[in-house]
């Protein structure tokens, strides 16, 4: 296969990924149910997504390159933090334990709350792209 | 970078979308978990058997109009009353009747939802929401809730977490 043909079929495979993870998230975003629930979602969205930057960057540092479908991993770190709400909607209250669950009962209550998180998101996020961009155009 | 600023926007509208019957901070809002806070608390008795004994009891908190006819529909619907007692305490004068409801209190001045800790929602006025008092008279669970109508399942959940 010709190199323009990979490049785009990489490309294609990559933007695929995108919008399986950008639907997913509107699938998770879609099993809350009242208005409210809105805040939960950003709570335990930025708290996956926050993990998985800092296990994307330690991995991409480790490999030295980025990590294959980015948009996966915060997808990923997602659903572990907001699990317990899946146990919610099968009946099941949530308790103290479930914490385990990337602090899922007590991240709410941060001081902040989810401008915190979402301060705490970026800075993850910026500690990748930092970390992609000491790898060099290959991090790019 | 374009969809960290966009979560950003996201975030500032979804805390704009709140509506006046909410709680001004949203970690009160529906925790989903028992004795949050100072909980449990002992829950005053509004009535004569109310709230009830050996056996959980939830409490709504409206106000006058509508609410309580959707309520009450959605209750007759549902398997809340089949897990607990049930008191509507109505904001205002006397409320209106409601065969699927136990007891029916009004609170004119508000002193039931304060007894019971109910949070002031962002817009002000008389909350509503519920309360989940256990077998033992312990209030165990209470949260604002605009929409707890449409959500029984839900209170329900809460009420078999007593179990």
């Amino acid at each position: 296969m010709p190199a323009a043909a990979a490049g785009r079929s990489s490309a294609l495979r990559v933007c695929a990924w995108c919008v399986i993870a950008v639907l997913g998230e509107i699938g998770l975003y879609a099993s809350y149910r009242g208005h409210d629930a809105r805040f939960h979602w950003f709570t335990h969205f930025f708290v996956g997504a926050s993990l998985a930057l800092v296990v994307m960057a330690l991995v991409a540092a480790r490999i030295r390159r980025p990590v294959p479908l980015p948009l996966v991993w915060p997808l990923l770190g997602h659903v572990v933090a907001m699990f317990p709400d899946f146990l919610f909607a099968a009946d099941i209250a949530h308790q103290r334990w479930m914490d385990v669950f990337l602090g899922h009962i007590s991240t709410h209550f941060v001081p902040g709350r989810n401008l915190t998180w979402y301060l705490v998101f970026l800075a993850c996020l910026g500690a990748y792209l930092a970390v992609l961009d000491r790898l060099g155009p290959q991090g790019r | 970078m374009g969809a960290a600023v966009g979560l950003g926007l996201l975030l500032a509208l979804a805390r704009a979308g709140e509506g006046p019957l909410d709680d001004p901070d949203q970690a009160w809002q529906r925790p989903g978990f028992l004795d949050a806070g100072d909980l449990p608390a002992t829950a005053p008795t509004m009535a004569p058997g109310v709230p009830a004994r050996r056996r959980p009891t939830v409490v709504f908190f409206l106000r006058p109009g509508d609410s309580l006819a959707e309520l009450c529909h959605a209750l007759a619907a549902s398997r809340l009353p089949a897990q607990a007692a049930t008191a509507v305490v109505v904001a205002g004068s006397t409320p209106d009747r409601c065969a699927a409801v136990g007891a029916l209190v009004a609170d004119p001045n508000g002193a039931v939802a304060e007894a019971y800790g109910l949070r002031r929602p962002g817009g002000g006025g008389p909350p509503v929401g519920y309360a989940v008092v256990d077998a033992a008279g312990a209030i165990r669970y209470r949260t604002l809730d605009p929409e707890v109508a449409d959500q029984l399942d839900e209170v329900g959940t809460i009420v078999a977490a007593l179990s």
